[in-house]
């Protein structure tokens, strides 16, 4: 691995600690750019959410199985950001961990409600008010991408954010645990980190650091790629111990990494 | 022998040296005591305590005991001979800044910073000592590896009363990390975590402490007690005695091994809970010392440093055949080649489903020979009466390579990077 322990290369450079001082005016384009990514996934997410809860809500148990991944790859892609929509990212997304009666606590709806009722309790008739919830808090999203503003500090920031809950809570195999679709939002959250690294690339002059960065990315892309099957990805289980342990390394390497792309940009 | 001690220990006092139980110690103000496992004593330790990470073996194995260790084990990331020495070799780097102390770099405060600063701006190396080990698994993962493997490490199998968990078991590497205070462990591997993310992968660790006792007179020296209220280590052999240490700990020669040690370490759960309420004559007999002083139940008025007996005991009147110090050395005339040196801290984690305290030994032994120092120890105490009271959940056996120089380019585990680099290569 040709990967930089980073903070040994600011060392190198930093004796008389000083970065670029970027204004934050230069970022108005990449800004931009996210802002379009995410409206574009944002869009695609609030059809494919129509689809998957209107096959819940008919009790088609194998078709909703079949698009929940899929249709929460838009959603993952966009989790960098999330903290911009904290309140609807709670009960689209939240697991039964974040509540004290876990599966069983009135509060606890979103994908994972849905996921839990399609693969553990194995029937809908009883999430309808559910899907219809999470339909609405999906567009609810949409409507507000538009004018929502985006801090750059935020964005920039998302990257990392994003390395540090796959970090956390991901790679563990918590996430996606009733379906086991677990890497198919890894693949949505490492393409989501990865837009913002490529969009913010150009402003940060340290070669080694983008090498490095660039590089991690690759060998995540080629580690999951062992795993595609078909549009998606197999199951979790079929993880090796050997290429987790690859994963974790790659995002702490990332996590490590990316917490210095916002000082980079002079961001605070 | 422990007369022998006694007398070492009194001439080198005498003559105010302390006792250079490490030779590379400087500076060491606690080493009132040959005893590894002395507990340590009030107002001795300071944070300018320094043991120094040179030497023919690595620190942290002949020398004193600080109040608190831990053992992290971890997966390695590592597919080439370079991967491996670039990992030693960062790895050495961090030992030489975090044991010798100094100020931590200042970065532009729009970075993260580069030290956790749970210590303050400026380290000290407040007795640090940081020691490698090298599980089964890292040498079984790759051809290139396996022919040096050293000739007894083997993965941890279980004995008869584990009840091991595969998340507190094993690693690719395992750093036993001792120092005078919890924060310095915790911050010496914050700080290994940040640097070598890529390579070290975090799999369990177990960090626990022994009691700091009052002063104590001079000449006095007691073992740290352990969660079973015993003294723990009395019989522990002298890092003073180089010729002792060479048959006990180190591993000899030839090839790259030699000078390293096998590092046995069992995460091994006390139910407290239960042991209060046996009987003090039942615990002492379970454990073949009087609970107070330590002294060996043939002797119960004279001191821990007292040799049982046992041939003058031979039905085990005063000492039950079956009790934990006796199996564990029976000071027979095999027993010699039985020994191992034994290092261990207590842990206290937290409260099980059961209500329970979830309170233990962390146990750490080194040894020349591990399948004749824990192994045939362990062994012999299969179905001991402490197993009523005791559970083993976790551990690994591990190999501590000999140690480095303070030369400039040297670093921990150059001897397997040179072997490797003799080797022909045919994988």
């Amino acid at each position: 691995m040709k990967t930089l322990p980073l903070f040994a290369a600011l060392l190198a450079t930093t004796t008389a600690p000083a970065l670029a001082e970027q204004a934050p005016l230069d970022l108005v384009g990449p800004i931009a750019e996210y802002k379009l990514y995410v409206s574009e996934n944002t869009d695609v997410l609030v059809e494919e959410t129509r689809a998957f809860t209107e096959a819940v809500k008919a009790g088609e148990i194998e078709k909703a199985k079949a698009l929940f991944a899929p249709t929460r790859l838009s959603y993952e892609r966009i989790e960098p950001v999330a903290e911009l929509f904290a309140d609807l990212d709670a009960p689209i997304d939240a697991r039964a961990d974040d509540y004290e009666q876990a599966e069983a606590d009135p509060e606890f709806t979103g994908f994972h409600r849905l996921e839990y009722a399609l693969w553990v309790e194995g029937k809908t008739d009883h999430v309808t008010e559910i899907a219809d919830k999470l339909q609405a808090d999906i567009e609810e999203l949409a409507r507000r991408i538009d004018s929502l503003t985006f801090p750059p500090a935020v964005v920039v920031g998302g990257a990392s954010v994003l390395m540090e809950e796959v970090a956390a809570t991901k790679i563990s195999g918590e996430e996606d645990r009733y379906s086991r679709t677990d890497l198919w939002d890894f693949h949505g959250n490492f393409d989501g980190a990865w837009k913002i690294v490529e969009l913010f690339a150009p402003h940060v002059e340290d070669e080694a650091f983008l090498n490095s960065v660039e590089g991690n990315f690759d060998k995540v892309r080629d580690t999951l790629g062992k795993y595609r099957e078909g549009e998606g990805f197999v199951s979790y289980e079929h993880l090796s111990d050997e290429d987790r342990r690859r994963l974790s390394a790659l995002v702490n390497t990332l996590a490590e990494d990316l917490s210095t792309l916002r000082g980079r940009l002079g961001l605070i | 022998m422990s007369e022998m001690n006694e007398s070492r220990r009194a001439l080198l006092k005498g003559l105010g040296l302390g006792l250079a139980t490490c030779p590379f110690a400087l500076g060491a103000a606690r080493a009132e005591t040959a005893q590894v496992t002395a507990a340590p004593q009030q107002g001795a330790a300071s944070a300018e305590d320094r043991v120094s990470p040179y030497g023919l073996h690595q620190p942290g194995i002949a020398t004193n005991r600080p109040a608190w260790g831990m053992v992290a084990s971890f997966d390695a990331i590592v597919d080439t001979p370079a991967d491996l020495e670039r990992l030693l070799r960062r790895l050495t780097e961090r030992i030489r800044f975090l044991t010798s102390g100094g100020a931590v770099p200042e970065l532009d405060p729009k970075l993260p910073p580069a030290d956790s600063g749970i210590l303050g701006p400026v380290l000290r190396p407040d007795a640090l000592t940081i020691t490698l080990g090298l599980g089964a698994s890292l040498f079984e993962r790759h051809p290139w590896l396996a022919p040096h493997r050293p000739a007894q490490l083997a993965r941890m199998t279980s004995f008869p009363n584990d009840a091991l968990d595969a998340d507190q078991c094993h690693g690719d590497i395992a750093l036993q990390i001792c120092a005078n205070t919890q924060d310095t462990i915790i911050h010496a591997l914050r700080d290994i975590l940040k640097n070598l993310p890529d390579q070290l992968v975090l799999r369990w660790k177990q960090e626990g402490n022994v009691p700091v006792i009052a002063p104590q007179p001079p000449g006095v020296v007691e073992s740290a007690r352990n969660f079973l209220g015993f003294r723990d280590g009395s019989a522990n052999p002298d890092p003073a005695d180089a010729a002792l240490m060479e048959r006990v700990l180190w591993v000899q020669g030839p090839g790259w091994a030699a000078g390293g040690s096998y590092m046995a370490v069992r995460v091994i759960r006390n139910f407290v809970e239960r042991w209060d309420r046996a009987p003090l004559l039942e615990q002492e007999r379970i454990m073949g010392r009087t609970k107070v002083t330590g002294a060996p139940l043939d002797h119960p008025t004279g001191s821990e440093a007292d040799t049982p007996e046992y041939a003058a005991d031979p039905a085990g009147d005063l000492t039950p055949l079956d009790s934990h110090i006796r199996l564990a050395n029976p000071r027979d005339a095999g027993g010699e080649r039985h020994l191992m040196l034994r290092r261990p801290f207590n842990y206290s984690n937290g409260v099980t489903r059961s209500g329970q305290l979830d309170q233990g030994l962390l146990f750490i032994a080194y040894q020349a020979s591990l399948n004749e120092g824990f192994i045939a120890a362990q062994t012999r105490l299969n179905g001991e009466p402490l197993e009523e009271y005791i559970k083993p959940v976790g551990g690994g056996y591990f190999f501590a390579p000999p140690g480095f120089s303070n030369a400039p380019d040297d670093y921990l585990g150059r001897q397997l990077i040179d072997a490797i680099g003799r080797t022909p290569s045919k994988t």
